[in-house]
């Protein structure tokens, strides 16, 4: 499949530059970056090109902005079944922000809407960020709300099929699903080679849970996958930071567990390290576990007569329980480096090559990231 | 027999008070603007570019049950 992003790509930066436009009375600094990704694993492949700018707007603003594509292919659409034919998809997103420096609080809004043939959502976001004892200590908490909407349009066949939203809707044509979520941070520097975090996110959903084209073995039949339509999902995370000054090494380390009410519990550890080679180029590697439990109502298969297992069925490889693990290699350079002048000698070039190995139906992974970040003033 | 929204909300509310409590604790070490040339390095603030971040979110979300807890919910992802 070849992307043709030239126009979108266009529109973008056109979108930001009305934003800033509109925002930006004074002169000042901003970056754009360009990215592209790359992942495959056995029954997908991602290609995902994105622009990302941040710009200065006034003295105290920031306004930033995105646009990214999507394109699925090789894929199934039930994400996962074994028994399904390929298909391809492109989804769309783009996003806006803003961010007002008042004193030692920041109150910043964002705003992201997706598109793609078969679901669709509007996200609107807030959150306030607090800094005390010299910024020493710096305190967040935000919230958001998405707005979603699913339908079977990506279905095969000459008709769509219908979706069983909840038991008063049983056969729409597309069903809501909503979120709402909270979170808090904190960081503090402990030394002058040290940071600590926090954070904790709270998030609740109401509505369609489920995949609209995968279906779940129930005795000897496929019967469409059948989710709970209410969940809460409840995650906290610490990390660390320190930095090794007579080698130019930080050393990053990262625990997050989470937790819902679909009794799917994971722990998630990291280590990262990041190396200086002079003041132009780092690289970095890193390693990351992972492990949940499965979901209470998750099975390979349901029995056919017991009630009380059949409530939900589900053949979602990512609700079953299983392990993970995830290496990773980045190099960053400066322009430079490469004795580039102007701008371009603040441009910063990366490259990442992951590879991710799942113990599930998934089957491993290799991700790949090539980006451009162009500083400009204006 | 406590119910299992109680139950989750006093969790949290022992973890983020301890969490507050270690970090206002330490409020006591400051380090000075002119001290932080090693907090100010990438490495030490944020070493992941934003769209780094935001496809490795959506990308666990497809692959992972544990998705959330990165400060917005989802949305758009297309493979529920």
């Amino acid at each position: 499949m070849r992307l043709q992003l030239t126009p979108v790509s266009l529109g973008a930066l056109g979108a930001l530059g009305v934003a800033l436009g509109t925002t930006a009375p004074a002169r000042g600094d901003g970056t754009l970056a360009m990215r592209g990704v790359y992942y495959k694993e056995r029954a997908t492949r991602v290609m995902q090109p994105m622009l990302d700018g941040m710009f200065d707007a006034g003295t105290h603003g920031i306004v930033t902005g995105h646009f990214l594509v999507d394109a699925i292919t090789s894929a199934s659409a039930s994400s996962g079944a074994d028994d399904s034919a390929a298909f391809t998809e492109r989804r769309y997103e783009g996003g806006l922000g803003y961010s007002h420096e008042l004193g030692a609080i920041t109150l910043a809004g964002d705003a992201k809407y997706s598109t793609e043939s078969d679901y669709e959502s509007i996200y609107l976001g807030g959150r306030a960020q607090a800094e005390f004892g010299q910024k020493n200590t710096v305190l967040g908490l935000g919230g958001g709300i998405s707005l979603d909407t699913i339908s079977a349009a990506a279905a095969q066949g000459p008709s769509m099929p219908t979706l069983r939203c909840d038991a008063t809707h049983p056969a729409a044509t597309s069903c809501p699903l909503n979120v709402y979520a909270m979170y808090a941070s904190a960081s503090q520097i402990i030394s002058r080679n040290a940071v600590i975090g926090l954070s904790v996110d709270i998030s609740t959903l109401h509505g369609f849970q489920s995949n609209p084209y995968r279906q779940a073995i129930v005795g000897e039949a496929l019967v469409p996958e059948r989710h709970p339509t209410d969940r809460t999902r409840e995650a906290f995370a610490a990390s660390a930071r320190y930095y090794i000054a007579p080698t130019g090494t930080t050393v990053i380390g990262a625990y997050r567990y989470y937790r819902d009410s679909w009794k799917v519990h994971a722990h998630t550890p990291e280590l990262r390290i990041v190396q200086e080679a002079g003041s132009d180029i780092d690289a970095s590697v890193r390693y990351r576990y992972y492990t949940q439990d499965g979901a209470f109502f998750f099975h390979n298969r349901y029995p056919p007569d017991d009630v009380a297992m059949t409530q939900y069925v589900s053949d979602d490889v990512k609700l079953s329980d299983f392990t993970g693990h995830t290496l990773e290699a980045k190099l960053g350079v400066l322009g430079d480096a490469f004795e580039l002048g102007g701008r371009w000698a603040g441009a910063r070039f990366e490259g990442i090559l992951e590879y991710a190995i799942q113990h599930n139906r998934f089957g491993n992974a290799v991700i790949a990231h090539v980006a451009l970040t162009l500083p400009f003033d204006y | 027999m406590v119910a299992p929204a109680v139950r989750y909300s006093s969790w949290f509310a022992v973890v983020i008070m301890l969490g507050i409590g270690v970090i206002g604790g330490s409020g006591c070490v400051v380090v000075r603007a002119h001290q932080r040339g090693h907090l100010a390095k990438r490495a030490m603030t944020e070493d992941r570019a934003t769209g780094e971040a935001r496809f490795a979110e959506h990308e666990r979300g497809s692959r992972e049950g544990a998705d959330g807890g990165t400060g917005q919910p989802g949305g758009g992802c297309g493979c529920n």
